[in-house]
């Protein structure tokens, strides 16, 4: 086991499992965080990610299975877990009649800082996030981006090395996630290693590696371009146009693998990766659709995504997983 | 006490003063509600009789049933609305609640007064209302106890023969309802603004999911309770001043027995009160259920179980047994010793104790049921 700073891994999950009665939120979970490293935990609502974040933190007590964080045990001292981390909950729970620097200064307390440590640190994550001409300004009174960037200031207010996010973008304009995202990885940077959930799947891309959890199970675990290589092989491309054509005609072309409606065309993979936009062309030219435009298309997340949860057995126990 | 335990016992007070001030609904509820409630109660709530109207039948219509009439309205605790020539016209007053006492006084009552007969005068009572009925009862037989010992007196019969009662009200001798009531209302204001503050604040954590991030910290449970409770702890102390200012002032109830011995009563009580409002929003974790299961765990009990207007010997085993277990019945014996008897430690211990014993037990019980985890 080691601490923050060492070499091994800095969150150990091994067949973390939390059930409310009959319902299993979170199915025998196990993954590895390595220091300095952002991991993106995606899926969809109610698929476990809150639940498991919850446990990591100490907050909810795992039903089986153990979960290691900073090398202290979250079932056996989830108050020890507390002092070594940063938790910022699903709903930004700031104190809405209190002050940015009200906020920051209860707690601090509530880690216990105080006197001129806590003033100097206060200080420093308001210019962190760019608050710090808002200090005096009721946090009813933020908009919310900026909200968001207070409740991030108030997480790492006490320096922890690791932070926990829960949907931290939930019903935030693009704008301000972005400059969001931009804080969190400079606080990566600096050496914090950051655990993430989120639904928002262009999110995905600014994680080091994505877990993709469905109906309480970790499906999928690796970097972005392995998940792609791996769960969306082969090529895309997008297909538009006067003749595009229709899908079920389209998924009958040779060599066409998969077809997905995407605005007023198609995502169309090729099972080869060899295959070009001029191959397709002339393919689609013989089926009787002359004229498509074809783009290069570089898979997203989100065709991951779509990928697993397709692929993936009817929920057992689930009540309904929303797409 | 950890210096840690300070810092953050004292982050958790400093925020819930915050919350305080900035919120005005609060500060009019804390010193708005005594005000009203000593006002309303005070005036309101009376058992002294005064100018209670009757009517009058006077069929003897003679010096004697006139000098009776007399002895009834002379202390200003009965007076004549009407006057009727028949017993059965006093029914329809009291069917239409004009009025609830009649006096009918039949022919001959003089006479047979002169003769050194019985004579006998009616009261009528509207039993309907049985406060006013008793009330006025008892002081209209007073009034004919001391009616006859005069008529005995001039006819020399009594002698050293009967027995004289001397009644000496002691501690309150005017039988002024205020200060029986004053000491009660402190008792009541305290129970529900302590509970209902209390149990707004800690639910209203849960329901916006501070309670939450809170729980993300190192701050233990016992801390957030004192934490909370603090601040509340002054704010009833104000109120405290505040009632028995006003008691004093307004309603001329003294405090004859230590000030300080009041406060520190009220103290425990008050601590009691609000560990009680944190047990139950720790329980019902909602703004809504939490409010109302605070009044009417806090309100009922002190207004009817606590031996505030009526008391406690007179009531069943079971209602007994739940008065035994409520702070407001011990904390009233201490304000209606400290206040009216002059009482000290000496007499007043055993209800202290009782404070005590009770605001350990909900501040222990609701730290205990104060999961720190969110399953």
């Amino acid at each position: 086991m080691s601490g923050p700073t060492g070499a091994g891994p800095v969150i150990e999950v091994r067949d973390l499992t939390k059930r409310f009665g009959a319902f299993t939120a979170v199915d025998r979970v196990g993954f590895e965080v390595h220091a300095g490293e952002i991991l993106g935990y995606l899926g969809a609502n109610g698929a476990g990610k809150s639940t498991t974040i919850r446990m990591l933190c100490g907050l909810l007590a795992p039903t089986a299975g153990t979960a290691l964080v900073a090398g202290v045990d979250v079932s056996r001292h989830p108050q020890k877990v507390k002092r070594l981390i940063g938790y910022m909950s699903q709903r930004f729970s700031l104190y809405l009649d209190l002050s940015a620097a009200e906020n920051l200064d209860f707690f601090g307390g509530a880690q216990g800082l105080a006197g001129r440590r806590l003033r100097a640190r206060s200080q420093a994550v308001l210019e962190q996030v760019g608050l710090l001409a808002h200090r005096d300004t009721r946090t009813g009174d933020l908009p919310g981006g900026w909200r968001q960037r207070l409740a991030l200031a108030c997480a790492i207010l006490h320096e922890p090395h690791l932070l926990f996010l829960d949907e931290p973008t939930a019903g935030v304009d693009p704008v301000s996630r972005r400059s969001f995202w931009q804080l969190v990885r400079g606080l990566v940077r600096a050496g914090t290693t950051v655990l993430v959930t989120t639904h928002y799947m262009d999110e995905a891309e600014y994680c080091d590696r994505v877990g993709l959890m469905v109906d309480g199970r970790l499906a999928a675990l690796d970097t972005p371009a392995a998940l792609k290589a791996r769960l969306v092989p082969g090529r895309l491309f997008d297909v538009h146009g006067p003749a595009a054509g229709s899908r079920g005609r389209l998924a009958a072309i040779a060599g066409i693998q998969h077809v997905e409606p995407f605005g007023a065309g198609f995502h169309v993979r090729m099972a080869d990766p060899s295959v070009g936009a001029g191959d397709l062309a002339g393919r689609l030219d013989a089926a009787g659709f002359p004229g498509a435009v074809i783009d290069d298309l570089e898979p997203s997340l989100e065709e991951v995504f779509l990928e697993v949860v397709e692929g993936w057995p009817a929920p057992a126990n689930a009540p309904e997983v929303p797409a | 006490m950890s210096r840690g335990f300070l810092i953050r016992v004292g982050a958790l007070a400093r925020k819930e003063i915050i919350h305080i001030i900035r919120d005005v609904r609060v500060i009019y509820m804390a010193l708005g509600l005594p005000v009203v409630m000593l006002i309303l109660f005070g005036y309101a709530v009376s058992f002294d009789l005064d100018r209670l109207p009757f009517a009058l039948v006077d069929q003897d219509r003679t010096p004697a049933s006139r000098r009776l009439v007399e002895a009834l309205t002379g202390s200003d605790s009965f007076t004549v609305a009407v006057r009727l020539d028949d017993p059965r016209a006093v029914e329809p007053y009291f069917r239409s609640n004009r009025l609830k006492v009649g006096l009918v006084i039949p022919p001959g009552f003089g006479r047979r007064l002169q003769r050194g007969e019985v004579a006998e005068a009616q009261l009528l009572l509207d039993g309907a209302d049985g406060t006013t009925t008793s009330i006025a009862l008892g002081y209209a037989a007073g009034v004919g106890q001391a009616e006859t010992r005069r008529l005995l007196a001039k006819t020399g019969l009594l002698g050293d023969l009967g027995l004289r009662d001397r009644v000496r009200l002691r501690f309150n001798p005017g039988m002024k309802s205020a200060r029986f009531i004053v000491p009660g209302l402190i008792a009541a204001i305290l129970a529900i603004m302590a509970v209902l503050l209390t149990a707004l604040t800690v639910a209203r954590e849960w329901e916006r999911g501070s309670m939450e991030q809170l729980f993300a910290t190192p701050v233990r449970r016992v801390e957030v309770v004192v934490g909370k409770l603090l601040p509340y702890v002054a704010i009833g102390m104000v109120q405290v001043l505040l009632v028995v200012a006003m008691g004093s002032l307004v309603f001329a109830v003294p405090v004859t027995g230590s000030l300080g011995l009041l406060f520190g009563a009220a103290l425990l009580f008050l601590l009691g009160m609000l560990g009680q409002g944190v047990f139950i929003s720790v329980v019902t974790r909602n703004q809504q259920v939490a409010t109302q299961v605070g009044l009417l765990s806090s309100m009922l009990p002190t207004l009817l179980l606590s031996g505030f207007l009526t008391p406690v010997e007179n009531m069943p085993l079971l209602l007994r047994a739940i008065a035994a277990i409520l702070p407001a019945r011990y904390f009233i014996q201490v304000l209606r010793g400290v206040m009216l008897k002059g009482n000290g430690l000496r007499e007043l211990w055993p209800d202290l104790l009782a404070l005590l014993a009770f605001a350990l037990a909900m501040v222990a019980i609701s730290t205990a049921r104060f999961k720190r985890r969110l399953d």
